[in-house]
């Protein structure tokens, strides 16, 4: 029998042959990404014992992403713990606020992650990394053994396989295609668990550019996939070769390979969705959220965060502006993103509408540090998750859809199907070509 | 690891389905506030379900849940069940989860099919984590589980993540 591509990839990082799914490895990464947020409880950890080098410095990256903007003297004081601890750590490469941007974007835009890696990460959505082909594992705070030791324990993940089949439909994004799948795990239509599992998706995949496939990593990982993979199309590993510094080969599964299940999902019949306040697993067609009064929007995130998903905002929201009463934060993933904007024209675009640009990074979704709602509020947004809390009040009420939904619900002051208004078609076509 | 002692004999403290990580181990709180101390959390644990458990639990006391134990991307609570000397079975847990117990040091049996079924509330238990191998006193019964990995139990011997890393770092040493 063959072997998924999770398997091949752990078999090359571990030294081995071979592996199978439900091994023990201790695998020797590419990369180890640590965010702002878990420096300093990994320093104090090392620390603690005495030790007092990693590794291998030269591997490990800090990315600035969760707390960008420093609202209290806490942060400011992270902030200069993590430049501090870059120093004496001698880390390979330090990308500090205003640089790189969001560390589950960034790296697959400038060719840092490439397809057939394999990299530990403190956090959750490193699952982006499937958008290249490539696999970002959280650990968490064992992130500290890792850059003390170099690695920790892996269980070599199950793949579940699911075939997209048909073309998404206008007005249909990647977070859909990740809402209704979710929805459907979660009624059992699709039985199947996620849980530490890696999603592999299959079928007319070429339809899906680079942005569009890291959206589908997005809800995945979620319902608590351990790694998303998309195979990468021609296309993609045209733009990674672009930007790549060093050599990497592809990895595919083979035809045999073991799978834990196999489920299909048809894209014709398919709407935008919307996912009610919860879970992202509580997704249902636009028309049935639509009208609800927003106070509330956001576009970013790493499920949403790519030049692409800036495009669909811009071709929503030209020459229209954004509702009385209602706040959008726009937040690009990256600082290159940030950079286009202002080289394509854009800008002015986003600042006629009234929407706010807010620095590259996670945005309100990391623990409402920016933009938070108020009690009675409603929201919705591009966010990875709309779990209670998630900006901020518990009693504020969070919706998600794709970034076209949520810019034309900006517009309209209430959740609106983006089907049912005009867009600047020009601007949306661009989106094929972002990373061409 | 002769030392370790895998085997723990003491009450069943039984809890059902889908108990959630945040508010149901643990409160909510002390996992925004990224609370590590073992003393604190061990004061609170299932504070919110059950007030008072930590001063009647007793070291070797064994937390029986059913399915999706803990379920949350946090796995704060483990560490204040550890600091407690208890031990965990479950029907099934989030793997998330698993992690972080095993992080914790906390000997912890999941998947353990059919312990749900197996004993009740306040019975006598012994549960070998290295053999994986449970008895009800109480009813006379055996039954027998998947045993904790060999590849995590040096961890778990330890104390945990932070524990294994101090050990690590002496042996380098010396």
């Amino acid at each position: 029998m063959g072997y998924t591509a999770i398997e091949k990839v752990l078999a090359r990082v571990s030294g081995r042959t071979s592996v199978r799914a439900g091994e023990v490895v201790y695998p020797d990464p590419d990369l180890v990404m640590v965010h702002d947020g878990l420096v300093q409880q990994s320093k104090s950890v090392l620390d603690g014992i005495g030790i007092d080098r990693l590794a291998q410095p030269a591997k490990v990256m800090f990315v600035s992403d969760h707390d960008v903007l420093y609202g209290n003297a806490r942060a400011a004081e992270r902030g200069a713990f993590n430049r501090r601890a870059a120093r004496d750590w001698r880390v390979g490469a330090f990308f500090d606020v205003g640089e790189g941007g969001h560390g589950h974007i960034f790296p697959l835009e400038d060719g840092r992650v490439l397809p057939g890696m394999f990299y530990f990460d403190n956090d959750t959505h490193a699952t982006n990394a499937g958008a290249v082909g490539a696999f970002g594992m959280r650990v968490g705070a064992e992130i500290s053994r890792v850059l003390a030791t170099g690695t920790t324990w892996v269980e070599v993940p199950k793949t579940v396989r699911l075939e997209l089949r048909g073309a998404a439909g206008y007005g249909v994004h990647g977070r859909d295609i990740g809402f209704y799948f979710a929805a459907r795990v979660k009624d059992r239509t699709m039985q199947v668990s996620m849980d530490a599992r890696v999603l592999e998706y299959a079928g007319d995949l070429e339809q899906f550019s680079l942005g569009e496939r890291v959206a589908l990593c997005s809800t995945p990982t979620e319902i608590r996939a351990a790694g998303i993979f998309v195979p990468p199309s021609d296309a993609v590993l045209a733009h990674c070769r672009r930007h790549a510094n060093v050599p990497f080969d592809a990895v595919y599964s083979d035809v045999d390979a073991t799978y834990e299940a196999s489920v299909a999902l048809q894209l014709d019949q398919l709407g935008p969705q919307v996912a009610l306040p919860g879970s992202v697993s509580n997704a249902v067609d636009v028309a049935q959220a639509a009208g609800t009064r927003i106070d509330h929007a956001f576009i970013g995130s790493c499920g949403s965060g790519m030049y692409e998903d800036l495009l669909c905002a811009a071709s929503m929201l030209k020459g229209r502006k954004v509702a009385t009463g209602v706040r959008l934060f726009v937040v690009p993933g990256s600082q290159r993103s940030l950079r286009r904007l202002s080289d394509d024209g854009l800008m002015p675009l986003f600042l006629d509408a009234g929407a706010i640009i807010l620095p590259p990074g996670c945005g309100p979704c990391n623990d409402a540090v920016v933009g938070p709602l108020a009690d009675g509020e409603t929201s919705i947004s591009t966010a990875a998750s709309n779990i209670t809390g998630r900006f901020g009040s518990r009693e504020a009420r969070l919706f998600l859809g794709n970034p076209l939904t949520v810019a034309a619900s900006a517009v309209a002051g209430a959740i609106a199907d983006p089907r049912a208004l005009a867009l600047d078609e020009a601007l949306y076509a661009r989106r094929s070509a972002a990373y061409a | 690891m002769r030392d370790f002692e895998w085997t723990l004999k003491g009450r069943c403290y039984k809890l059902g389905d889908d108990v959630p990580h945040a508010d149901g181990v643990i409160p909510a709180r002390f996992i925004t506030q990224r609370e590590t101390d073992p003393a604190v959390l061990a004061e609170h644990l299932f504070a919110m379900t059950d007030p008072g458990f930590a001063q009647r639990c007793r070291p070797g006391d064994i937390v029986v849940a059913g399915r999706n134990f803990g379920v949350g991307q946090k796995s704060t609570g483990y560490i204040g069940m550890q600091a407690l000397g208890l031990g965990l079975l479950c029907e099934s847990m989030p793997a998330q989860g698993y992690r972080g117990a095993i992080n914790a040091g906390l000997r912890v049996l999941a998947p353990c099919t059919g312990i749900d079924a197996f004993c009740a509330h306040g019975e006598d238990l012994e549960v070998d984590f290295q053999t994986g191998r449970v008895v009800n006193h109480t009813r006379q019964t055996m039954m027998q589980a998947p045993a904790l990995p060999d590849a995590l139990r040096e961890l778990v011997a330890c104390g945990g993540n932070d524990a294994w890393l101090a050990n690590w770092w002496k042996q380098g040493q010396r």
